[in-house]
């Protein structure tokens, strides 16, 4: 048989078909590597968060014997080589070379403190160590002085006779030691307590690039660090200063020296696949590393090497957010291919139905069943295959890498399309003519055939029970989605469907017995019709309620992530915008702030860090009318407890005080409040865990000072920059709602899902539509010679037209019913083993069943497949043609 | 006297089985059509015999069980019980690939309808060419040609279905039929759908396959003009055969045609219903042996009181 005319002759169908596989494998293609680019993006702005110190590789060796000491830039060089013959290949593939981006090396000691000063007055606490890197040189401007230089010998050193022969190394500083340290150009200092050294300040320079993610390894050399010293009231203050190669010479064990290398991580080479290969890795480099400091061979125990990297952790992080996203995108495509599959099946049949008349004469004139099999699927596989390879292709076009997803889904997609096919016609001509009386109602489903089915159901009902009681797998490195979490819905759909078409006449059969009492003649001939609509119905149902459940499933995961992000965002701010202050706010800015145009309402407040008096606990303390401020978030997640009433300072406050029923505090004055009760949080204006006290806004007043404003809540239209511009404070913290939310909506992920999400929930929408006319179609020639003889006995074409959209009407309705209720029902089901805090910014504790949105998606593709039936009613049929079709079969 | 052993031996061999040497045989061929507990039994018990190259025409009424009887034959379907018998093979006991042997080789088949016998995108020497290729024959253009050529349609070769006359899709059909040169050919109502000059021609198509060929012919039909004009018509009533019509030529050249009732092998006979009617027999009648026929007589009022 020539195929080539079959295509031919059936172009249009296979037109169709085409189309449909091209679709499909262009979908499900691309949308893998849609993801992969997301979750790319996601871990490279997930590691762009952290600094170079935390993503990049450090290794650090300690000489253990003076021998070990380096002292000459090119035993750093050989050494940098040598500990990289360890990495593993995922490891070096994200390196990048030396001197290039952060990969560096070089030499530091710790904790050197500043003994004396030599010809100056001594300062305490402050702390000076050398650092030799020979990458500053050009990331540094020398704004006085120069470069350090060779170091020399002090002989002796004035007032000090027990020090003789002391090294003198010049060192350079960061500009802002003169002010911060009293230590200008010209300065000798005597560092270190025991085994002191001279150094002898030459230079001040500043940082050329502050951004340089270099410096974020030698943050010690780009500032002075003050800070107060623990179980004191006194600070200290830390830097460090760049010194010369001969520096480098002079740094012997007798400084707290230490030597870097560090393998700068080029973040955009990280990709989110190579994650878990990544963190092994980084494992075995630690191993190796470990060996090394042993006394492997080439370091007979000179160095201790210890890895210093943030970056498994970092990846871990990423791998459990990436689980949630990838199970959800898994679930979509899952839902998506089996949808699409089913659409494709449905083409197939239509095609397969178009051929039947042609194959079935061919079969009675001889042609044996592998010969009309290998005909039909000669057809379709013409149809699909240049199809599915060109959907393919055009994938490419959509940025992002490529995953063995990409590649499998097409080729199963198309053998599934191809195999389908081949049973299809393999059971239509079994046997040759085959139409014997085919206007009796099918046989009744064979016991084997119910048994199956109600182990399918018991499989998809008994999996979701499980799911549910043992919730999944936790460890995230194993990586990826836990697969009974995919596979469990998808039995789940299928049981759903399967419930369906077994149960759906029986509702069907109550309403028409209620249309035979009632004079119209159609309600009742189509329902009756819609009623004994047999095998043709099953695929629609197969893919009308999977498309339909997950859309429903994704509209209420997008939901419960939109509502917890929201909830999220007001837990950040408190308020539609706080604006804070350590100092006090002034008056005129308060007053500016509430005559903006847009602001509804500002109330005031004091915040402060105080110490309690009786057991040393630190609490946060807050001035404010809570009246006020629960009228202002009235509507929001936000509640706030009854305001403190009483006598002198009432007060809440947090479990820890609870116990004291007056609390002395020091805020601004000595004050004593009284326990009024208890209070737990107040999300926005105090950090959780912390302790809280809340007085009323004139607390400060009743203790006897007076009220006091650092803080303003406002509420009203308007936006950050608005108030930034209006407060005109620089020091001022201002964060609104919108703000808070746009940064916890704004990450790579959590777009990748809701774009997903609305891309998966339109395609079956038009799958659903395209299932619906083809299933129309494929019945077109029975419904028009039925119609066309209900048209002789006095059908209007209005009535016709009524009667096929009442024919498949129950069906789609029935089936958006349960689609819908699979739909509401999956969030229980796999809700727990899904952590979505990860996009929401809070741990998603609830999937509120916001009906809205899903019954909208269930009416919406309810009423496009009606329309769709609609419009296959209306489309030119004629009599005369239907009655010519009739004839002809 | 006789022994035993002659008794074993007479029992051994037996008498010439009904038809044995009949091209095409049907023996109490039962097909029943089950689906969803309705039963309908399209055939019961019917007889037949057609000898090598005969050219026969089967007639009754719609539902009697005529296409029945031709898919049966056709080896597109399969009888429930029964003997049925083609060319020598046995149509019940046939695996699947003695099937498409027989279908490919054995039988041709025409239909009814004009549109479902030849493809419609398929000129007509490709569909006459196709059932060689079907069974893996090497094609013959020249073959397809000469069968076009006996039944008048040489000019229709290049031609699609839809180019042609419904007269001339049919012979196309027999050609089609003829293909794989077929011991036998079954026509199911072929010249339903034509005219009567139309119907003429395509019968005179099947006339000159049987005749020159020597092809065996079964053709169902409602046509009087078709059931005419072969030798012997059979009549099939209610599943099974209950009258055949035999035609000779006289002497002087007129046609002579004889209906006779088919007795069965067990004795079983139709009356045709007209004549029930016209004596109002009913329920029993009365037969009685004569010399040289058996009289059937209603059963009488006096009977009916048991005199």
């Amino acid at each position: 048989m020539n195929v080539w005319q079959l295509v031919k002759v059936h172009r249009a169908t296979a037109l169709v078909l085409a189309l449909l596989s091209l679709s499909a494998s262009l979908l499900l293609a691309a949308l893998p590597r849609g993801y992969e680019r997301a979750y790319d993006d996601a871990v490279h702005g997930m590691l762009g968060d952290v600094s170079a110190q935390v993503t990049d590789l450090g290794v650090t060796g300690r000489p253990i014997v003076s021998d070990a000491l380096l002292t000459h830039p090119a035993d750093f060089q050989s050494r940098y080589e040598e500990i990289a013959k360890g990495l593993p290949p995922r490891v070096r593939e994200v390196v990048v070379p030396l001197g290039q981006g952060t990969s560096h090396f070089g030499a530091k000691t710790t904790g050197t403190p500043v003994n004396d000063r030599i010809g100056g007055s001594r300062r305490n606490n402050q702390y000076v160590d050398f650092a030799w890197l020979p990458g500053a040189a050009t990331r540094v401007k020398w704004v006085k002085g120069e470069a350090p230089g060779a170091s020399s010998t002090l002989a002796r050193v004035p007032g000090r006779p027990e020090l003789k022969d002391l090294t003198v190394m010049e060192i350079g500083l960061v500009a802002e030691a003169v002010e911060e340290m009293g230590i200008d150009v010209g300065a000798t200092l005597l560092l270190g307590n025991s085994y002191p050294v001279v150094a002898k300040v030459t230079g001040l320079y500043e940082i050329a690039d502050a951004a340089d993610p270099y410096w974020e390894h030698n943050g010690e050399v780009t500032r002075v660090v003050e800070r107060p010293i623990p179980g004191s009231t006194e600070n200290e203050w830390l830097t460090a200063g760049l010194i010369s190669d001969d520096g480098l010479a002079k740094l012997d064990e007798r400084r707290e020296v230490s030597y870097w290398w560090v393998y700068g991580v080029d973040r955009t080479r990280v990709e989110a696949a190579a994650a878990p290969a990544l963190i092994t890795g980084i494992g075995d480099y630690q191993r190796f590393l470990g060996d090394l400091s042993g006394g492997g061979v080439g370091n007979p125990l000179e160095l201790r090497f210890e890895l210093w990297t943030g970056l498994g952790r970092v990846l871990g992080d990423f791998l459990v957010v990436l689980r949630t996203a990838e199970t959800l995108l898994y679930l979509l495509l899952g839902g998506l291919a089996v949808v699409s599959l089913g659409v494709l099946a449905l083409a197939v049949q239509l095609l397969t139905e178009r051929m039947r008349t042609g194959l079935s004469l061919v079969r009675a004139r001889g042609a044996s069943l592998a010969q009309v099999v290998r005909a039909g699927v000669a057809v379709v596989a013409l149809a699909v295959l240049p199809a599915a390879l060109a959907g393919y292709g055009l994938s490419y076009l959509v940025p992002g890498p490529s995953t063995p997803l990409a590649h499998v889904v097409p080729v199963v997609l198309t053998l599934t399309t191809l195999l389908f096919a081949a049973g299809r016609l393999a059971l239509a001509h079994r046997r040759p003519l085959k139409d014997t009386r085919s206007d009796l109602v099918s046989a009744r489903p064979s016991p084997r055939r119910i048994a199956l089915e109600f182990l399918v159901v018991l499989l998809g009902v008994g999996g979701a029970y499980l799911l549910r009681t043992r919730g999944v797998a936790s460890d995230a490195q194993e990586l990826g989605a836990d697969p009974f979490l995919v596979l469990a819905p998808a039995g789940l759909a299928l049981a759903a469907g399967i419930l369906t078409l077994r149960l759906y006449p029986l509702p069907l059969k109550l309403v028409t017995r209620l249309a035979g009492r009632r004079p119209g003649a159609v309600p009742f001939l189509g329902l009756t019709l819609a009623a004994r609509s047999r095998g043709g119905a099953a695929l629609p149902v197969l893919i009308l309620l999977p498309a339909l459940a997950v859309s429903v499933f994704g509209a209420l995961v997008s939901g419960a992530i939109g509502h917890t992000q929201s909830r999220a965002a007001w837990r950040d701010v408190g308020a539609p915008a706080r604006i804070e202050r350590a100092a006090e706010i002034p008056e005129d800015v308060v007053a500016r702030v509430e005559a903006l145009p847009g602001v509804t309402s500002v109330v005031r407040a004091g915040k402060g860090n105080v110490q309690v008096g009786i057991s040393g606990l630190r609490a946060t303390v807050l001035s404010i009318d809570l009246k006020d401020y629960r009228d202002l978030v009235a509507g929001t997640p936000l509640t706030v407890p009854d305001p403190p009433r009483g006598l002198g300072v009432p007060a809440l406050v947090s479990t820890t005080l609870v116990p004291y029923k007056e609390i002395e505090l020091g805020w601004h004055n000595r004050m004593t409040i009284r326990n009024m009760g208890r209070i737990d949080e107040l999300p926005g204006l105090s950090f959780p865990g912390e302790n809280l006290i809340v007085m009323p806004f004139d607390g400060p007043k009743r203790g006897g000072l007076r009220t006091y404003t650092n803080m303003l809540l406002v509420d009203g239209d308007v936006d950050r920059a608005t108030l930034e511009r209006t407060v005109g404070l620089a020091d001022a913290e201002i964060e609104t709602y919108a703000t808070a939310l746009a940064d916890i909506r704004n990450t790579p992920l959590t777009g990748a899902i809701t774009v997903a999400f609305t891309v998966a929930t339109l395609a079956m929408g038009a799958y659903a539509l395209i299932a619906v006319i083809v299933a129309l179609v494929i019945g077109a020639a029975d419904r028009a010679k039925a119609l066309s003889f209900l048209r002789t006995l006095g059908l209007s074409q209005h009535q016709a037209r009524t009667l096929t959209v009442l024919e498949v009407a129950p069906l789609i309705v029935l089936t958006a019913v349960a689609g819908l209720a699979l739909g509401l029902v999956l969030p229980l089901v796999i809700g727990p083993g899904l952590d979505l805090s990860s996009f929401a910014g809070l741990t998603v504790t609830d999937f509120p069943l916001t009906f809205t949105t899903p019954a909208l998606l269930a009416a919406a593709l309810t009423a496009v497949s009606l329309l769709g039936a609609f419009a296959h009613a209306t489309a030119g049929r004629r009599v005369t043609t239907a009655l010519r079709v009739g004839e002809s079969s | 006297m006789t022994t035993l052993s002659d008794l074993e031996a007479q029992a051994s061999r037996r008498a010439p089985a009904f038809g044995e040497h009949a091209h095409i045989l049907c023996d109490n061929l039962v097909r029943i059509y089950k689906t969803e507990g309705v039963e309908v039994v399209a055939l019961q018990g019917l007889d037949l015999l057609i000898e090598k190259g005969e050219l026969i025409a089967i007639v009754g009424a719609s539902g009697s069980g005529k296409s029945t009887l031709l898919n049966v034959l056709s080896g597109l379907d399969v009888p429930t019980a029964g003997l049925a018998r083609v060319a020598g093979m046995d149509l019940l006991s046939m695996t699947a690939k003695d099937r498409l042997r027989y279908r490919r080789s054995v039988v041709g088949f025409i239909w009814q309808q004009t549109a479902r016998n030849l493809l419609p995108y398929l000129t007509a020497r490709e569909n006459v060419l196709l059932p060689m290729k079907l069974a893996g024959q090497k094609t013959a253009a020249g073959r397809a040609d000469d069968l076009l050529e006996l039944l008048g349609v040489a000019d229709c070769a290049p031609r699609r279905p839809g180019q042609m006359s419904g007269g001339e899709q049919q012979r196309v059909a027999i050609a089609v039929a003829l293909a794989n040169s077929p011991e036998v050919i079954l026509a199911d109502e072929p010249t339903g759908e034509l005219d009567s000059d139309t119907s003429e021609e395509v019968f005179g198509a099947l006339r000159r396959a049987n005749r020159e060929l020597g092809v065996t012919a079964v053709i169902v039909t409602h046509d009087p003009l078709v059931s005419e004009q072969v030798d012997r018509t059979v009549g099939i009533r209610d599943g099974r055969t209950s009258s055949e019509t035999l035609r000779r030529t006289s002497e002087d050249g007129d046609v002579i045609a004889e209906e006779y009732a088919v007795l069965d092998r067990v004795g079983r006979l139709q009356l045709p219903r007209d004549f029930m009617n016209a004596l109002e027999m009913e329920r029993r009648v009365r037969l009685e042996l004569e010399r040289d026929h058996i009289g059937v007589w209603p059963a009488g009022a006096g009977e009916e009181n048991g005199e």
